[in-house]
């Protein structure tokens, strides 16, 4: 998430009222909004610990700015002058620098600073400190440098912070000027420039029975059209009632248990571990459930919160056809109403689960448009629930859409994660060191991980498809070559042009074949908690043979990313470590495909 | 978009029509812009074209999908607007996804749109509560940011939109995605009328409306009407000539 600076502090009230943000800013250099070190040291004191302590100088002495430093004491220190770059090494704390944004040449010479950090700003007019007018952000667009080393300043208010924060996507924005009123800090707009930076746009709406949630750092949002704004909020709050409702746990873990066959077993694979030499390799076998991965899990769990809302027809995409499997076979069970849209080429790769579902009573739409693939099967179940909004729920399969899906599908899948851990504590008294998963919207690979994100020292790796390579126009890797974009009613990444169309995706495995990630992977991908990898079709195939072979398991085409992944992991970790590859489902649907690409084998 | 409560005020119907700019051409739009103003409609929204376009149905879908093939973004379209020279007489207004906008960057988008002489922004995968992306910039170059209403808005948050509209207000009539339809829901004239009591601008009924008996159901209770699908097919097979008669049902004065 963007971080935000409070700067030019003069009154206790001010600091009070900017405890929320990241860091505050004294201004050392003349100015009105000057402060003396000793003045900057006592209002420091009532900010909370955690923000960053800055000072803001202009052509000081080194002398002056280490005092600073000192007294304050100061956690870094911002330099507006033509301060030399020996002047910049010799200071201990990291150092920002300004610079004033007008042309393309200016932005030339912020790539070249030292400095850890670079602010940008209008040209400034009234100080040096910068003017309060803002610059063409499109200025910073082809530069070279690092977002992680930016700060944004110049002009931002409540307003204009939230477009400034899509558009230059920087460490920092630093705002003065925009939260005063007649030249003086505002406590009120303080409050709600922070808010309006830390992505929180559902504050701004003010129905009040509405959470303010539905993003994870700047992605996320419920963008839909209006027509079902009224659904999506209906079932923001249908969901948060049942989640909170024992009853309604207790029916869905009974359902997990009983008819899913939960929990599943987290099984060691003695000759993978041994094959690879490197760390203990276990399996979470979703590829045991009941219709064969994991999607069962939040279908179960969705089509119990439709009938709690008087829901009785169900819409769904599916990919590789097991989200649709797990829907119709829910559905029968419930006795709802299914139609599965899927587009055209996923049905003729998998055939299988076309018939499987129309066994099970669901009605099956081909979709021809567009790739004919997940991406375009999203849209047309979105165009029906727009049309039958007011009876139908829309049973999306994974960690996307509009608030409250990503959130909720999370939530239902996160039993995948909360066994592993009891499972590996258990069995190693420890936690593991890795975990991967696969990713195609990203369901499985965040239930998996949802439980152990707070524990930093368990890497996490996310498996997206590469399809016929990363650098070829055939693939998947939404997170290795995706951009910010609205796609399906959320801000995540996507695979678009230059002018914001969607791009095709490709990967032999039809459940990755998607343009997007859920909004929570691409803010993961942000904060670098989860690292994200991508696996070619060939290397997946080589390792559906690998550990069918090994351990008498055949993966899903999906899964066997996540074990191509794993592989190259474990050649880099030792063999007291722990490995845990979340098996998403079996092979069992991809029959065909492996009949025809590993064909000869031997 | 003054001219638009002036219209009102003076008792006459309003005509909007949708075109997919790019359509068989970029060099289409400006033809299709003067025959539209000739012929007498009240504003234009230039659609831009999308690989997604969730609200749409299968006309205006395979426009934009011709107008792709054709290679017309955003930028291209502001430029071919920039380029006119005949004079635009009618408001333009761009109606587009938010995914191109934000890609295009939402300041220079609404920079670009003012230069290019738009004078509306509709977005429909823009929900009112994320407005702040796009409306303080369309405030800075004076373009309005036109909301959507629709069948299933409920009151609370009707009165809410309708507070802030600008321009005119677009109540959406069918539940549904665009396209033509034969009837509409009966419902839809006691919304529509809900819609204008509260409106502080004039209300126009979209989405479905392509014949005459539409406009005679909805007269009474809208100050006027849009016109997409049926407009977009008619171009796209040369008889435009045959929407004539829908124009003039909606402009030429009756007498009640
Ligand atoms: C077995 C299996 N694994 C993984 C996926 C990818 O979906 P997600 O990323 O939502 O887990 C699918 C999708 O169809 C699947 O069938």
């Amino acid at each position: 998430m963007t971080r935000v600076k409070i700067c030019g502090l003069m009154e206790e009230q001010h600091v009070r009222a900017a405890s929320p943000a990241d860091a505050i800013g004294f201004v050392f250099a003349p100015s009105r909004r000057r402060v003396s070190v000793e003045r900057a040291a006592q209002l420091s004191r009532l900010a909370p610990e955690a923000v960053e302590r800055i000072g803001v100088f202009v052509n000081a002495s080194f002398e002056e700015i280490a005092t600073a430093v000192e007294m304050v004491p100061l956690t870094m220190v911002q330099l507006h002058g033509d301060e030399p770059d020996e002047l910049i090494r010799r200071i201990d704390v990291p150092v920002i620098q300004a610079f004033s944004i007008r042309t393309q040449e200016d932005v030339r010479k912020l790539e070249s600073s030292i400095a850890d950090y670079v602010l940008v700003d209008a040209p400034g007019t009234e100080y040096r400190g910068g003017s309060g007018h803002v610059f063409d952000w499109s200025l910073l667009e082809n530069t070279n440098l690092d977002n992680s080393r930016l700060i944004l300043a110049g002009g931002l208010n409540a307003d204009n912070i939230q477009a400034a924060i899509s558009q230059t996507n920087p460490f920092m924005v630093d705002v003065s000027s925009g939260v005063e009123t007649d030249g003086r800090k505002d406590e009120a707009k303080i409050q709600q420039f922070i808010l309006q930076a830390k992505g929180d746009s559902m504050e701004r709406t003010k129905e009040k029975t509405i959470d303010p949630v539905g993003f994870f750092g700047r992605y996320g949002g419920q963008f839909v059209p209006e027509t079902l704004m009224k659904a999506v909020k209906e079932l923001e709050i249908a969901y948060e009632e049942a989640k909170n409702d024992p009853e309604f746990q207790k029916e869905y873990h009974d359902y997990l248990r009983e008819y899913v066959g939960r929990e599943q077993p987290l099984t060691f694979a003695a000759r993978m571990t041994e094959a690879w030499g490197g760390p203990k390799i276990y399996l979470k076998r979703e590829d045991l459930n009941h219709t064969g991965a994991h999607k069962v899990n939040n279908a179960i769990g969705q089509a119990l919160l439709a009938q709690r809302m008087g829901k009785r027809k169900i819409v769904a995409e599916t990919g590789a056809g097991q989200h649709g499997v797990a829907t119709a076979t829910i559905c029968a069970l419930f006795d709802l109403d299914c139609v599965v849209f899927m587009g055209e080429e996923d049905i003729k790769r998998q055939q299988l689960n076309v018939f499987r579902m129309k066994l099970l009573g669901a009605r099956v739409e081909s979709v021809s448009k567009g790739s004919g693939t997940l991406k375009d099967a999203v849209n047309e179940a979105l165009r029906y629930w727009v049309t039958n909004v007011e009876d139908t729920h829309y049973l999306i399969g994974s960690a996307l859409g509009p608030h409250p899906f990503p959130t909720m599908v999370r939530d239902f899948q996160s039993v995948i994660g909360k066994e592993t851990k009891r499972q590996i504590l258990d069995k190693e008294g420890r936690l593991p060191d890795a975990i991967v998963a696969c990713i195609g919207g990203g369901s499985n690979a965040i239930g998996m991980f949802y439980p152990f994100v707070n524990d930093e020292a368990v890497r996490l790796i996310g498996a997206e498809a590469a399809g016929e390579g990363v650098d070829t126009d055939r693939h998947a890797a939404t997170l290795t070559k995706g951009s910010d974009g609205v796609l399906h009613g959320a801000m995540m990444k996507l695979l678009q042009d230059d002018a914001g169309q969607v791009q095709e995706a490709h990967s032999i495995s039809a459940g990755l074949d998607y343009p997007g990630i859920g909004p929570e992977h691409a803010h993961l991908a942000d904060i670098g908690r989860v690292t994200y990898e991508a696996i070619t079709d060939d290397e997946a195939l080589a390792s559906v043979v690998e550990m069918s072979r090994l351990e008498g398991i055949i993966p899903a085409l999906e899964s066997a990313h996540a074990v191509a992944e794993a592989k190259k992991q474990a050649q880099a970790m030792g063999q007291g470590d722990i490995l845990i590859i979340c098996v998403s489902g079996r092979g069992d649907k991809d029959m065909a495909t492996y009949a025809e690409r590993l064909e000869g084998l031997s | 978009m003054k001219r638009l409560e002036e219209l009102k005020e003076a008792g006459h119907k309003a005509f909007v029509a949708y075109i997919m700019a790019g359509d068989g051409g970029l060099e289409k739009l400006g033809e299709q812009i003067q025959y539209l103003q000739e012929r007498g409609v009240t504003a234009i929204e230039v659609g831009i074209p999308f690989s997604d376009p969730v609200a749409d149905g299968p006309t205006i879908e395979a426009a934009g999908n011709r107008a792709l093939a054709e290679g017309v973004t955003l930028e291209k379209v502001l430029a071919a607007m920039k380029g006119f020279e005949f004079e635009v007489k009618v408001p333009l207004i761009i109606m587009t996804y938010l995914n191109p906008v934000l890609r295009f960057g939402a300041e220079r988008f609404t920079e670009e749109a003012k230069k290019s002489g738009a004078t509306g922004i509709i977005i429909p995968d823009l929900p009112f509560e994320h407005r702040q992306l796009i409306e303080p910039f369309a405030k800075q170059q004076g373009l309005v940011l036109v909301q959507l209403v629709t069948l299933t808005t409920i009151d609370s948050r009707l009165k809410e939109i309708l507070k802030e509209a600008e321009g005119f207000v677009y109540a959406v009539t069918v539940t549904g995605i665009t396209g033509t339809r034969d009837d509409l829901a009966e419902e839809v004239g006691a919304f529509t009328r809900k819609v204008r009591d509260l409106s502080p601008v004039p209300v126009y009924a979209g989405f479905g409306i392509s014949k005459e008996s539409h406009v005679d159901m909805l007269r009474e209770d809208v100050d006027g009407f849009i016109v997409g699908s049926a407009i977009v097919q008619a171009f796209h097979e040369g008889r435009i000539a045959d929407i004539e008669p829908l124009i003039d049902a909606v402009t030429v004065p009756h007498s009640v």
